[in-house]
């Protein structure tokens, strides 16, 4: 069986996007085989076909995993594996009647993303606030070496990252509460 | 009832109404989602992450009971707790639908 190897990567609130990505392979006849590390997906040769991807994030859920897969099998959706806390899942969209995702409503949507942000967000935001702003500012204030320099563009980049993961978790979590 | 029960579950979504519903028989969520389908002619079809996600939750909040497994499927039945908050659903419906009919 042919398989191969892409490298995508999407930040914690980009879900969405990832199970769009992900349906477009399989669009193309390459079905998700695995996830070895974030952002590095393994797939395999198949029948070109539309199916939906969906990521769900629920801990309790992975800790009794046989009751949780069922209730999903039962509704027609496969089980493939978890990765980082994420539980991916897929359907064809000819065994729908129409556009179905694993959330009917966005108060179980908002409910994922408040389990996502405990268990992501919560250590990020305690890493940026003890680590990353601190250090950024402490670097900035000694760039005489090439070291600190080094330190300096280092922390500099971090700190826009973490800025940029949380402004979109942000906007994501209020398009979802005002709708 | 406390205050945390009334500001989560009073009005309560689409999909909890349909739970503690159906709970008054003792059902699991794949039936729950059959049950739903049927009553509403196919309008209503109950997803699995929400289906899944809501069970949890009422049953965190002692709403509902999980009364056995069957063959990997949790067993849930509505508690007294659970009949109150339905109770108050019902009188919030009935209230819209009559003043629906009034105005």
């Amino acid at each position: 069986m042919k398989k191969r190897v892409m490298v995508r990567f999407f930040t914690i609130p980009e879900y969405e996007r990832e199970c769009l990505f992900l349906q477009e392979q399989h669009r193309q006849g390459w079905k998700l085989v695995s996830v070895y590390f974030p952002g590095i997906y393994l797939f395999e040769a198949c029948e070109p076909e539309e199916v939906v991807y969906q990521l769900d994030f629920n801990e309790e859920g992975r800790k009794e995993l046989h009751s949780y897969v069922q209730i999903f099998k039962d509704c027609g959706w496969e089980y493939l594996f978890s990765y980082m806390g994420y539980s991916y899942f897929r359907k064809p969209m000819k065994a729908m009647q129409q556009q179905e995702s694993i959330f009917c409503d966005d108060a179980s949507r908002l409910d994922m993303m408040r389990r996502v942000f405990k268990s992501r967000m919560i250590p990020l935001v305690v890493l940026f606030a003890l680590v990353i702003l601190p250090q950024t500012f402490l670097q900035a204030s000694q760039r005489d070496g090439s070291l600190h320099s080094f330190f300096f563009y280092t922390y500099v980049v971090l700190f826009v990252f973490y800025l940029y993961i949380f402004v979109r978790f942000f906007l994501h979590y209020r398009k979802l509460s005002r709708s | 009832m406390d205050t945390h029960i009334r500001k989560v579950y009073v009005p309560m979504t689409e999909t909890g109404f349909y739970i503690l519903l159906c709970l008054q028989q003792p059902m699991h969520g794949y039936g729950i989602v059959q049950k739903v389908k049927e009553l509403t002619d196919g309008t209503i079809l109950l997803s699995p992450g929400t289906m899944y996600g809501s069970l949890s939750k009422m049953e965190k909040d002692r709403l509902i009971a999980l009364i056995r497994e069957e063959e990997k499927r949790k067993i849930y039945q509505i508690t007294d707790l659970g009949r109150e908050v339905l109770a108050l659903e019902k009188e919030r419906i009935i209230r819209l639908y009559r003043n629906m009919e009034e105005v």
